[in-house]
């Protein structure tokens, strides 16, 4: 039974959730216009959540991830006034978040300085370049192509619902792309094995011939890019760049690992769990919304869900135990 | 034993939850519903107007939902997307509407109309309710030009990155600019996180430090009140609050008054009407939902000048 709980326990709190909005919101909760905007409205945290679960895997954490994301859309933001071509400025953009990754594997993985340190210092960093670069300002208006910001209000058609077209939203479609990619890479190669390796024992793996810290260093890498691209895409969805937008999603993303490593068999950080926690976040969000719910009070109520999860999947694991 | 303890959990939680829809329920019930969206909820202004408008609103007999993103733009988008989906009948924004044009998008789909209580201009919002930015920046520049009798060295705090604190430094600018022998020594932008006041005394103790001669700073403009009250503090701290350096602020808030109303250096601040522009905006809304259209989109709320002759009032 209390491998039962500990097993399903977090997912059906997850699903009574969404039952509960079902309930509380039967004409307008449990619609696929609702739906798709709330795979819309996670898309930037979902890329930036799958990635790193990539890092968290190795039993290492990233707390760049959101200065990283605010500064790739202030750099491509800034190549934009300066005339660069769409194409040109987002790959510059991307190849910025990719060398922060590096620049946070190198210090983690090679010079040996705890993930708290080291990417609390590149936050730090990452941060003040995003205002070094836009000059404190936000770029907005003329200065992003119009293509950015027509792309994050595009998406593909799927039917109507009333009148209206119903469209699976582009950002949605990065998501499940990127989360499609590190599911792949994480769960299908010997590549993801060997990062599960590192997490469970980093000494034995090494041992086994594993590199260890050219693969640390490797998941750094696809977080900065991961935290980069939602850089870009919450760029697109705002149609605008601010030294401090993408501040906030590090903070979610953690959560949503943590939330997502409740509902793993063996308690480690998985892909799909963790979009299954992006998703709680998501809902919570959106049916709170609809309800009318205070946003203070909300946000105390999100912090006690995950406090939720988090102590029932502790509960049931301390049962296995002693069982 | 402990499943029943989680089951009994998970009971508790339902039950929590359906409590919880239940008040959402029971707050929707009669009334229009006006949802008041901004990422800045906890700014002394914002809240003044926020207030200002539930409170006309309950007149009104409207049920308003106040939801703040803290800091979160994205956020205002997915939260005008929510409250598209449930059917309000208005959204009043507090956020630059050039930021949130998909959530604009989201409310015209769904035929809701969108204000701006001191948010921006967009031709998706019905009428942005604020203050004439221009005309408090004219009357504090003017002011410091005229003290100063047109001559001498000025600093100015400005914030470029937020629009309508830009348009403040444009006019101080263009004012200064027109009295040949005025001379703008720094244009500083202070670092605002932790609130504006502490790191605008550190940059004005530092202008301070490279300029000691007295009558080398004739006067400090700022763009809003917290710069203003930060370079008071250096002033005072280097012990040069007697050489007549004049300085002014925006927003004439609490503490600038008190400033000003000691009678020191900080001299003079402009108030802008919260409450007014709070009011405005509800009995905008109003205007607008029985059924009047609107000629002018941009909807000035008076501001007046504050100096140690009213600034207790």
């Amino acid at each position: 039974m209390a491998a039962f709980v500990k097993r399903y326990g977090s997912l059906f709190g997850m699903l009574a959730i969404v039952v509960v909005f079902w309930i509380a919101l039967p004409d307008t909760f449990m619609t696929a216009r609702n739906l798709l905007n709330i795979s819309q409205q996670v898309a930037m945290l979902t890329v930036v959540a799958v990635t790193m679960t990539l890092v968290m895997v190795t039993g290492d954490f990233d707390l760049s991830v959101g200065s990283m994301a605010s500064l790739a859309a202030v750099v491509a933001a800034v190549l934009f006034t300066r005339d660069w071509p769409l194409g040109a400025a987002l790959a510059v953009a991307l190849a910025a978040g990719v060398a922060g990754g590096i620049a946070n594997g190198f210090l983690v993985a090679v010079l040996g300085i705890l993930p708290f340190v080291a990417t609390l210092a590149t936050l730090t960093m990452f941060s003040g370049a995003a205002f070094v670069f836009s000059g404190g300002k936000t770029i907005f208006g003329r200065d992003i192509p119009q293509a950015l910001s027509d792309f994050a209000r595009a998406g593909l058609p799927l039917g109507t619902a009333g009148d209206k077209p119903l469209l699976l939203p582009a950002l949605t479609l990065v998501a499940l792309g990127m989360t499609a990619l590190v599911w792949l890479l994480l769960e299908q190669t010997t590549y993801g094995r060997r990062l599960y390796a590192i997490g469970g024992n980093a000494e034995a793996a090494r041992m086994a011939g594993v590199r260890v810290r050219l693969l640390r260093l490797s998941a750094f890498a696809v977080t900065g890019f991961g935290a980069s691209l939602a850089g870009l895409m919450y760029m697109a969805r705002v149609a605008s760049a601010n030294p401090v937008q993408g501040d906030g999603l590090m903070l979610s993303a953690i959560a949503a690992v943590f939330l997502g490593m409740t509902v793993t068999r063996d308690g480690q950080p998985h892909v799909l769990a963790t979009v299954a926690g992006v998703l709680t976040l998501g809902v919570l969000d959106n049916g709170l919304t609809q309800l009318q719910v205070d946003s203070y009070v909300r946000q105390v109520l999100v912090g006690a869900i995950i406090l939720a999860a988090v102590s029932s999947s502790a509960i049931g694991r301390k049962a296995l135990r002693l069982r | 034993m402990l499943s029943n303890l989680t089951r009994r959990g998970f009971a508790g939680s339902l039950v929590l939850a359906t409590a919880i829809s239940t008040l959402g329920q029971a707050a929707w019930a009669e009334g229009e519903k006006i949802a008041v969206i901004t990422p800045y909820l906890s700014q002394p202004g914002t809240q003044f107007y926020v207030e200002a408008f539930q409170a006309r609103a309950k007149e009104l007999g409207w049920e308003v939902n106040v939801i703040d993103t803290a800091g979160d733009v994205a956020a205002v988008i997915s939260r005008m997307e929510d409250v598209a989906t449930q059917g309000a009948d208005a959204i009043v924004l507090n956020v630059d509407p050039a930021q949130v044009g998909a959530g604009l998008d989201a409310a015209a789909a769904a035929n809701i109309p969108v204000f701006g209580m001191d948010a921006g201009a967009d031709p998706r919002i019905k009428a942005n309710i604020t203050s004439n930015g221009y005309a408090m920046a004219a009357e504090t520049s003017v002011y410091v030009a005229n003290r100063i009798g047109g001559a001498g060295n000025v600093v100015m705090f400005v914030f470029d990155a937020f629009p309508p604190v830009q348009v403040r430094g444009a006019i101080a600018d263009a004012v200064f600019k027109n009295h040949p022998d005025i001379t703008v020594l720094d244009r500083v932008t202070p670092d605002v996180s932790d609130g504006g006041i502490a790191d605008s005394r550190a940059k004005m103790e530092a202008i301070l430090q490279a300029n000691p001669e007295p009558g080398s700073i004739k006067a400090v403009w700022a763009a809003w009140d917290q710069p203003a009250l930060g370079a008071l503090q250096a002033i005072e701290a280097a012990g040069r609050q007697n050489e007549g350096i004049v300085i002014t602020g925006i927003d004439a808030n609490p503490q600038a008054r008190d400033a000003i109303a000691a009678g020191g250096n900080f001299e003079a601040s402009v108030a802008q009407d919260f409450t007014g522009i709070g009011t405005t905006t509800a009995d905008t809304v109003a205007r607008v939902l029985k059924g009047e259209e609107l000629k002018a989109n941009v909807i000035y709320v008076p501001t007046k000048l504050v100096t140690a002759a009213n600034a207790k009032e």
